[in-house]
């Protein structure tokens, strides 16, 4: 898999793969979360039901905002998808390893965190306010906690290339052995929940103004841009679990791309497998938990920071 | 070479009172840019001569020689660029000044100020260096006065004066302890001498050099001066001091570390530790108190002391590395902390200019005064977002490659075969991470509050945008932030040939070619890269793509866009007293970091019969965070002095047979020393 053709054509692959399961993705959590509060639930096709109604639907925005407001979803989107570009997600390899890393991935999704903050405050609605000013606390918490999660991530296996990574990861075994690694998983779990959105840092089925946060910033909207926000949210949220699974339990993933076409069919079905697996894991543990008071979200994010800190002291002191 | 130096003088003798802004501030362009002209002269060449190529200019009637090297050179595009830009933008901003305070001061102190910064950088003799360094530190100073009908414009300036003379005789001593050891104060012989120091000389001359150096570049705890000058100072001299006057103090900081005090031995290491542990510091402090800051060129100027620290910390990561032979990872780090140095200088003037529009427009800095400035000020906004994404570290402007090139040296530390080191770096790159995360959130706030959402106040409702000659300035910088941050091998080869490192240890020589950075232990062997163009390429298809797939997915079905009021939740009209300002913002962050903000609120309230507390007549709530170091550091060592004084004071009686009391007492104590001594 060295050509440019090849490159382009697996990495827009994964790309659409990535956009059109991520919605069936929310639809399994909702679904589990559903079964385990013993109602039948939608079905898990519905969350594309909903992005067609919203894209076909008008759109209202407020006479206050600027063009950050009207621009932000598109940015979001298309730093989103920049992102999958470089994630492997479904194929042990990153399609453009030549052109970023790691680093790149996170700054792209803190690109578009940072534009939707800014949508918050732009229609000058006080929600929008509340929504901003809890994200940015919670924000300035999950970069460090994202950046050194990595850090041990890239201590254990070499590097920050996604590529290498992902092998390296494959090839020691499949499952987490080394200490620094254990520690790296649980801060980055706690991660993965802040940054999509769940409890106990953010209901993603609430609109109380008590408990929304990403809610909040985007409530102002409708139509054909809320569809996007969704979708990159989704699209996000498949990104990560899909990291998660990669590095930290890359069971059944071949260690590099030159495995042949059955291992690497087999690959991308185990690593479906998996990020299924982990939504619906994330889904239950979320009915197991109540949303905490914001303020307490800290210390979880703190102990996220700090188990990716005991992870460092483990790998320099094995 | 002369046509440069008269260029920079020129203005000085060339006052015409009719025309004091173009008579200023057009020489001060042409020569910043004759400047520019000069430091690619010597960086080009070197890079082609593969050694610094010094061009020495004696003047006859005074021992002053110059010496421009890559580093000078480096420092001096800096120095240039950003006064360019400041130059064109003060064509317009004086306007703010006309009628009320001479603009011929203000031009001529510019190009004082910008000369004795160039020379700074140009000399080669510890004597003219610090000649040159006092002219620099007066010229700032009266700068920041130059609004002196406000009382605290005056306090900043004295605390200002009081600390960059500290800063001072920190470094003279250094000089002069460099001196005790070569007999001379060239800077030549300094360097040729470097390899001899006596190992306690050199420590000490390179702690007396950073708290010297330091303290010009805003270092925690050194840095109270500086959120009290910047927002005193008019706005282009901000951009000016903080782009660029904290440059050279760097400068200074990288010519007595590289020159004259070599680190070349792992006893080395603690000197760069100490840097590090500055750096990551004067980090994580300057941002936190940036994030709960409402004046907003107080917020940047706190930005200043977290971008330094940034800085400090990537030099000391070189140092550390050098002091284990690791050149290749010593030339990355180093790579990290100049880049950064060049980034700051370019987004921190933007970013002060555009303050300064936005100052000049609403006539406040205070954030929770403004809003909605974006449809007001368009310009200014958007060259305000382009600053606030490249200071926050977001691809793809050019902070995100000097933060990326930052975090590989961090990651890198594992080369070095010292475990206590290995963990002490890796704490240092926790203080990074949450330096990065807070400096996004701070951003949010900053441009948010003032240029988003709806007015806050009559003045920010009737701001008009910044003059042209305005808006050129800031297009110069905005322009730059883009190039640097898109193609990042000019800033990189720049500072290759600048420091005559080989390039090909941390990045490909061909311009389009990404920079990689090598991973090689336990077994495990991978190359980190990052390429701007493709990404940028990368991000124009994915946005192609989705404007494709969205057209293709309406086709047939015509949506409308409706404008509306916000929702307000069916209570009546929102205004602007329901919004979020700069201070409710911030305050989850204060409430998290509330040990280290130590916040005082306090509520006043007011009734109106004192038999009924149900019915308020008014509730005032002020809430205010305090500067730790003020409070426990300086004002207790500041009466601790005081204190000192006065008893020295108890001595001085006014009367005279006293006074020869002490002439016999001292003829006494000499007179023993001279017995007791051999």
């Amino acid at each position: 898999m060295t050509g440019t053709l090849e490159v382009v054509v697996v990495g827009a692959m994964q790309l659409v793969a990535v956009f059109a399961l991520a919605p069936l993705l929310t639809g399994i959590m909702r679904k589990v979360k559903a079964r385990t509060q013993k109602r039948i639930g939608a079905s898990v096709l519905q969350p594309y039901y909903e992005l067609s109604k919203l894209w076909a639907k008008d759109e209202v925005v407020s006479d206050h905002a600027s063009w950050i407001f009207r621009s932000t979803p598109w940015i979001v989107a298309i730093a989103t998808i920049t992102a999958a570009l470089f994630i492997p997600v479904f194929v042990p390899f990153s399609p453009f390893t030549s052109a970023g890393d790691v680093l790149l991935v996170i700054g792209l999704l803190a690109l578009a965190r940072f534009f939707t903050m800014l949508a918050g405050i732009d229609t000058g609605s006080a929600f929008g306010g509340i929504g901003t000013s809890r994200e940015m606390m919670m924000s300035s918490l999950i970069e460090p906690g994202l950046f050194l999660t990595i850090f041990v991530v890239s201590l254990t296996l070499g590097g920050t290339d996604l590529t290498s990574l992902v092998g390296a990861a494959a090839a020691k075994f499949g499952v987490v052995i080394a200490p620094s690694m254990l520690f790296g998983l649980i801060a980055f779990f706690i991660i993965i929940l802040a940054e999509t959105g769940r409890l106990p840092f953010d209901n993603p089925a609430t609109h109380l103004e008590l408990t929304m946060v990403h809610e909040a910033m985007v409530l102002e909207y409708s139509g054909r841009s809320l569809a996007l926000i969704e979708w990159s949210q989704a699209a996000k949220q498949l990104i990560l679990l899909g990291l998660l699974a990669n590095l930290f339990l890359p069971l059944g993933m071949p260690t590099s791309s030159a495995a042949g076409l059955l291992p690497l069919g087999l690959g991308s079905l185990a690593a479906l497998a998996k990020v299924v697996l982990l939504s619906a894991i994330v889904a239950y543990a979320e009915t197991r938990v109540a949303k905490w008071r914001v303020f307490r979200v800290a210390d979880l994010l703190t102990v996220a920071i700090a188990s990716a800190m005991v992870g460092m002291i483990f790998f320099y002191l094995q | 070479m002369l046509l440069f130096f008269a260029g920079t003088l020129l203005p000085l003798v060339f006052r015409d009172p009719r025309r004091e802004t173009v008579a200023s501030f057009v020489p001060a362009a042409v020569s910043s840019l004759l400047t520019v002209a000069l430091s690619a002269w010597v960086l080009l060449s070197g890079s082609v001569l593969r050694l610094s190529s010094p061009v020495v200019q004696a003047l006859p009637w005074m021992s002053l020689s110059f010496f421009v090297d890559g580093t000078s050179a480096f420092f001096m595009l800096i120095i240039g660029l950003v006064s360019t830009s400041v130059s064109v933008y003060s064509l317009g901003y004086t306007g703010y000044y006309a009628g009320k305070h001479g603009i011929r001061t203000l031009g001529s102190l510019l190009n004082l100020f910008v000369l004795s910064m160039v020379l700074v950088t140009a000399t080669n003799n510890a004597f003219s260096f610090l000649l040159f360094w006092e002219l620099m530190s007066l010229a700032s100073f009266l700068l920041v006065v130059y609004e002196h009908e406000k009382e605290s414009n005056l306090r900043a300036g004295i605390i200002y004066l009081v600390m960059t003379h500290i800063g001072t005789a920190f470094i003279t001593a250094a000089f002069l302890m460099l001196y005790s050891q070569t007999g001379s104060l060239s800077f030549d012989s300094f360097r040729s001498a470097a390899g001899q120091l006596a190992p306690y000389t050199k420590d000490l001359v390179f702690v007396l050099a950073l708290v010297g150096f330091g303290t010009k570049a805003g270092l925690v705890p050194m840095h109270v001066w500086l959120p009290r000058a910047h927002p005193s100072a008019p706005s282009n001299v901000s951009a000016l001091m903080s782009g660029v006057m904290l440059k050279v103090g760097i400068y200074g900081l990288v010519r007595v570390t590289l020159d004259f005090v070599v680190p070349n031995s792992p006893g080395d290491a603690w000197l760069g530790l100490l840097m590090v542990v500055a750096g990551s510091s004067s980090a994580l402090i300057g941002v936190l108190y940036a994030s709960v800051e409402h004046d907003i060129k107080r917020a940047l100027a706190y930005h200043s002391v977290e971008n330094i620290g940034i800085i400090v910390l990537g030099l000391g990561l070189s140092v550390v590395f050098m002091s284990f032979g690791l050149e290749a990872l010593a030339a990355l780090a180093l790579l990290a902390s100049m880049y950064h140095s060049l980034n700051h200088a370019v987004f921190k003037g933007l970013l002060f200019m555009g303050a300064g529009s936005v100052v000049m427009g609403t006539g406040t800095a205070d954030m929770n005064q403004m809003g909605g400035l974006s449809k007001r000020m368009p310009w200014t906004s958007l060259f305000f977002l382009v600053g606030s994404i490249a200071i926050a570290g977001l691809p793809p402007l050019n902070g995100f490659v000097s933060e990326w090139l930052t975090m590989q040296a961090l990651l890198s530390s594992y080369q070095v075969p010292n475990v206590v080191l290995q963990l002490s770096i890796g704490f240092a790159s926790i203080a990074f991470a949450l330096t990065v995360g807070l400096a996004v959130a701070t951003f949010v706030k900053l441009f948010g509050i003032t240029f988003l959402a709806r007015p806050r106040s009559k003045a920010a409702e009737e701001a008009a945008e910044a003059p042209r000659a305005m808006l050129v300035g800031m297009t110069l910088a905005g322009s730059l932030c883009v190039v640097l941050g898109v193609l990042p091998f000019v800033a990189t080869s720049a500072v290759a040939s600048a420091f005559g490192f080989d390039m090909g240890l941390v990045s490909s020589y061909t311009p389009f070619g990404p920079l990689t950075v090598g991973y090689a232990a336990n077994g495990l062997r991978s190359v980190s890269s990052l390429s701007m163009p493709t990404v940028l390429v990368l991000i124009g298809s994915a946005g192609a793509a989705l404007l494709g797939f969205a057209a293709v997915a309406s086709s047939g079905r015509k949506t409308l866009t409706r404008r509306y009021t916000t929702w307000e939740g069916a209570f009546g009209a929102l205004d602007e007293r329901t919004e979020y300002t700069a201070t409710s913002l911030s305050q989850p962050l204060r409430t998290v970091f509330k040990s280290f903000f130590r916040p005082h609120t306090s509520v006043d309230r007011e009734y109106f019969s004192e038999s009924n507390h149900l019915v308020k007549k008014s509730v005032t709530v002020t809430s205010e965070s305090r500067e730790v170091f003020e409070d426990q550091f300086y004002s207790p060592s500041l009466h601790a002095f005081v204190a000192v004084l006065d008893r020295v004071r108890r001595i001085q009686t006014g009367k005279v047979n006293s006074y020869l009391l002490y002439i016999m007492i001292v003829t006494i104590a000499l007179m023993v020393l001279v017995v007791v001594q051999p």
